[in-house]
């Protein structure tokens, strides 16, 4: 027994920062699929998608959405941190330990890292446009004419679905029940499919031709 | 046809001569019938430098000292056969373990100070009666039992894992599995909570990435992920109950 542990009443810590890991993993998400399926209402057409964005105008949910998102990214984060190989000679060993044991799984946890770190900054970036420009068909479409935006929005979608996808497969081989085969083809499925309707509504958004400056 | 000739590339370091850098040193053996990872290092040691450092008592997978990394994979040195392998075959100590030198790693010293923080023994305070009859134990629990009890302590689940790589008092998959065996053991009196104050942290479960790199791994196939699951299982209920 160490001072410090007998001084300290409880570890129940540990297990609290776990449950916050994972549920704000969760809760992120179900924003994300259910962010890509509101998105892909400009699929049906730019009537659906901006009666989509007066309804949530009218509850103030973007405002909402942007505190919760941000709160959550927050949680995962700070909950996440302790298992990162967070000193310089850490990082040197689980990339060296990856390529020595060539381990798939091992590799994809790196590139959670990764993935998590790019879609933190973009994610941010994203958030502040929206705040600032709001969303409608209009503004949507002045950033998808843009290449830089373009290439940009592709990246976060690509990113955000596969973290989503390892972050969840990770859960579900943690707890068990599911047999790893099984879950990494459901969720193979359900990641292409969501990646697939993220392209075309960036493809209809492209498509889209605006007459007097509305859709 | 003629036999193979099998290229080793074997990592050679010697703690005691920091003054030589870790490299690996090149051999070339013809390859024999059923021969062994374990046959081939005893030649490579007899015939060609005697100095060549590694761990072998049983050759027969059930003393689990010959883990090492094949090719990048941890497994027993003494159940691989050659012909499983392609000619240019590469050997490396296994990771997290102290290196007494080459491939020689020392496991015991991890796994005593593991078996000590999991508190690896049966808590009762039932008295010894040694006139009783034995009580029995259900078979279903029994077999249960021994799927965890089969470790062989190689450490290779260990070795693999880039969590008890980068954190080292992670008790990794063997010790959880540990844990999990006085789980199940009706024997054992510990309740709950004092099980959750042996793995219920981050040096024990809540440590576990999930990468399965230790399931994916085991020479002897323990079945890892299901033991880690059943420990988070129950330890997630411990801490719901945890004051």
């Amino acid at each position: 027994m160490y001072l410090q542990r007998a001084m300290t009443r409880s570890i129940k810590t540990d297990y609290i920062v776990e449950l916050v890991q994972m549920v704000s993993g969760l809760l992120l998400v179900l924003f994300l699929w259910t962010h890509m399926v509101f998105v892909a209402s400009i699929i049906i057409g730019a009537s659906s998608f901006g009666a989509l964005a007066a309804f949530m105008d009218k509850y103030e949910l973007l405002p909402i959405a942007v505190v919760a998102v941000i709160f959550m990214f927050a949680a995962h984060i700070g909950a996440i941190a302790r298992h990162l190989p967070a000193r310089w000679a850490e990082q040197k060993v689980a990339w060296r330990h990856a390529k020595m044991i060539r381990h798939y799984d091992t590799w994809s946890w790196l590139f959670q890292i990764v993935t998590g770190l790019a879609i933190l900054l973009m994610a941010l970036i994203h958030i502040a446009v929206v705040s600032y420009g709001g969303i409608s068909v209009v503004f949507s479409k002045g950033r998808i004419d843009n290449p830089a935006f373009l290439v940009f929005y592709l990246i976060l979608l690509l990113f955000s679905e596969y973290h989503a996808s390892v972050g969840l497969y990770r859960i579900f081989v943690k707890w068990g029940f599911v047999s790893r085969r099984r879950l990494e083809f459901v969720l193979g499925v359900v990641s292409v499919l969501l990646v697939v309707i993220g392209c075309v509504s960036l493809g209809m958004f492209l498509a889209l031709k605006l007459v007097g400056g509305v859709a | 046809m003629s036999p193979r000739q099998l290229t080793f590339h074997i990592f050679r370091y010697d703690p005691d001569r920091p003054e030589v850098k870790p490299h690996t040193q090149t051999f070339k053996i013809e390859e024999e019938m059923g021969m062994t990872l374990f046959v081939a290092l005893n030649k490579i040691r007899d015939e060609i430098d005697p100095t060549l450092k590694f761990d072998f008592v049983c050759r027969a997978s059930i003393c689990g000292s010959c883990g090492m990394l094949i090719n990048g994979k941890a497994s027993l040195a003494c159940k691989t056969l050659t012909k499983t392998l392609p000619s240019d075959i590469t050997l490396f100590p296994l990771p997290a373990f102290k290196l007494l030198g080459d491939l020689s790693v020392d496991t015991g010293t991890w796994f005593r100070d593991m078996s000590m923080r999991t508190e690896s023994w049966i808590h009762t305070d039932v008295e010894f009666d040694e006139t009783a009859q034995e009580e029995k134990m259900d078979d279903d629990l029994a077999l249960e039992i021994y799927e965890a009890e089969r470790c062989i302590e190689c450490g290779c689940c260990v070795g693999v894992c880039v969590t008890a790589n980068i954190r080292q008092n992670f008790i990794g998959a063997t010790g959880i599995n540990r844990v999990s065996r006085f789980m199940l053991d009706p024997r054992d009196k510990r309740d709950e909570q004092e099980y959750f104050e042996v793995v219920g942290n981050d040096d024990g479960i809540f440590g576990c990435v999930g990468l399965m790199a230790c399931e994916d791994t085991c020479p002897v196939g323990v079945p890892l992920r299901g033991q880690l699951a059943y420990v988070r299982r129950k330890m997630t209920v411990a801490g719901w109950h945890r004051k």
